[in-house]
């Protein structure tokens, strides 16, 4: 199994508890990025390509070329949410605005929120799979003084201390436990001033796929591997995999 | 025969410690050019002036840009910050230990000192984030405390048992009768102090700051946790830097294999070897002349 270093860590958690169903059953498992994991199937090096995202159509011809079909499995969904520090006055934020902030173009919280602060961006680092999706999403360049940080957790506590702060974190990283939560403030997007906002920690709103800022994880499978692969699908799409997803933080939808 | 014995004994000795001794050369030779290959490939790409002069680095950028300098202002602003701090603290510290502390104090001391060296990096950039950074945050009334002030007292925090140990060692070498002559002739012990002991161990003291300078460049993870690693051009010491070891350290892992932004991050790597080379050379070579002076 090859591919995507967002779903890397849960690939191995999975395999590592199917493992212990099926002890005969033995796989490996590596990241290098969703391109990398598709590449490998189409010269034959891997039974499973993790992907966070659909095959380019360029990717669809050279798989026609080869005579591979493969099967597409979404075993997960990953969102992202925006938090800010608990003082801070919005509650949500328009797409908008958020790719201004983001991009550096509007660098004071008085126009958004009404208190004359300057704003501090709290980002991951660029090897992060979240870095390259919020920046694919908004369409913009990260602003030069956005912080890197290397972790979610860091950020979620840069931000309980820190009233002028904005980040994003995967939505998985935001404890259910709303003790957990002080100081924190989790914001709803809405696409335009018109449009309801929606909160990524509704998981109605994630399987009905109106969160902006989430994505379906993928697993590609050629079909002469699918007699291989297939109890472990199925351990992840509906038995005890499904438990091991909800807690690494992603959602599930069937 | 047990004559022949022991001298093939000892030509064995010495042709395993001499390859032992040349093979710590190789390596340091060996990563060098590595080093120096791979940033020949991004100097192809890119003029060494636009590296050295830029004042933007952003590599993942539509047009990407490669410029050194915010990196190297960064790091030396990091670093000479964080000998500020230690440079006092440190050569007191010392003096402390080596003329004033009683030998009971001082055998607590020096073990405590040692046990500072040994505390992980990540464990003080832990410190950084939760202890030191709100700190300044609410003592300067500022947004956060992930900032250049930070990193520095940290990596002095770091620097200190380098700076402690060999001054101490320089301090202490300082021959007794030196002393007793300054204290013959009616000076006081901070007389002596100041104006011998102190002088007399310059060189030692010297290279004692700058062993500890180039642990303060060349430390990783502290800064990457505690400065905030923004990339714009720093104006202060209460702003986001990303030193050049952070940066290496934050790109390294998603950058494109054989790409020009993989070989500039060859070329900022040569730029840091070359700033802790002569921060260790300066040290050695005051080192070097502490001992000759003594030797006389």
């Amino acid at each position: 199994m090859k591919g995507s270093d967002t779903e890397v860590n849960l690939a191995v958690n999975l395999a590592e508890a199917y493992n212990k169903t099926d002890p005969t059953f033995s796989m490996a498992i590596s990241g290098g990025g969703s391109g990398l994991g598709i590449t490998s199937l189409l010269n034959g090096q891997a039974d499973i390509a993790n992907s966070s995202r659909p095959l380019t159509e360029e990717e669809q011809s050279l798989f026609k070329k080869k005579n591979i079909y493969l099967k597409t499995v979404v075993f997960a969904e990953d969102a992202t949410a925006f938090v800010v520090h608990s003082d801070n006055p919005i509650d949500e934020i328009d797409i908008h605005t958020l790719a201004k902030i983001m991009s550096g173009a509007e660098e004071n919280w008085e126009s958004i929120s009404g208190s004359a602060m300057p704003i501090t961006i709290y980002g991951r680092q660029s090897s992060s799979g979240t870095y390259s999706f919020i920046r694919k999403k908004l369409k913009i360049a990260y602003s030069q003084k956005a912080k890197e940080m290397t972790g979610n957790a860091q950020i979620l506590e840069a931000i309980k201390i820190d009233k002028s702060g904005i980040g994003y974190v995967g939505a998985g990283y935001i404890s259910k436990k709303i003790q957990d939560n002080q100081g924190i403030k989790v914001l709803k997007i809405k696409h335009d001033a018109a449009q309801p906002a929606v909160s990524p920690l509704d998981p109605a709103a994630i399987k009905n796929r109106v969160y902006f800022f989430q994505r379906p994880l993928y697993q590609f499978i050629p079909e002469k591997s699918w007699a291989k692969v297939q109890h472990f699908i199925q351990f992840e799409t509906q038995g005890e995999g499904t438990q091991i997803i909800e807690n690494s933080g992603y959602y599930l939808i069937q | 025969m047990q004559y022949k014995k022991r001298i093939a004994i000892d030509k064995i000795a010495r042709i395993v410690f001499k390859s032992t001794g040349y093979l710590v050369l190789l390596l340091l030779g060996g990563i060098f050019f590595m080093l120096l290959y791979n940033a020949i490939a991004f100097f192809l790409d890119v003029s060494p002036l636009d590296f050295i002069t830029g004042s933007q680095w952003n590599p993942t950028a539509a047009e990407p840009v490669y410029g050194i300098l915010p990196l190297i202002v960064s790091t030396s602003i990091v670093s000479f910050g964080a000998m500020l701090l230690a440079v006092p603290l440190g050569v007191g510290t010392a003096a402390f230990i080596s003329e004033y502390a009683t030998p009971k104090l001082k055998n607590i001391l020096k073990p405590a000192i040692e046990m500072l060296a040994a505390i992980p990096s990540v464990v003080i950039g832990f410190l950084g984030i939760v202890l030191v950074g709100p700190g300044i945050a609410d003592f300067n009334n500022l947004p956060n405390g992930l900032n250049a002030v930070n990193g520095a007292i940290l990596l002095a925090i770091m620097a200190l048992p380098t700076i402690i140990t060999i001054s101490e060692d320089a301090i202490h070498a300082v021959p007794q009768t030196y002393r007793e002559a300054s204290y013959g002739l009616g000076a006081s012990r901070w007389q002596t102090l100041r104006k011998i002991t102190i002088p007399a161990a310059a060189p030692g003291i010297i290279a004692a700051i700058m062993l500890g300078l180039g642990r303060a460049i060349g430390e990783t993870m502290t800064v990457l946790m505690a400065t905030g690693n923004a990339a714009v051009f720093p104006k202060g010491f209460f702003d986001s830097v990303k030193t050049i070891t952070a940066t290496i350290a934050i790109e390294m892992g998603e950058v494109p294999y054989q790409t020009t932004h993989y070989y500039a991050l060859f070329a900022i790597a040569i730029v840091l070897f070359f700033m802790t080379l002569v921060a260790n050379l300066i040290g050695e070579y005051f080192i070097n002349r502490f001992r000759k002076y003594h030797a006389a």
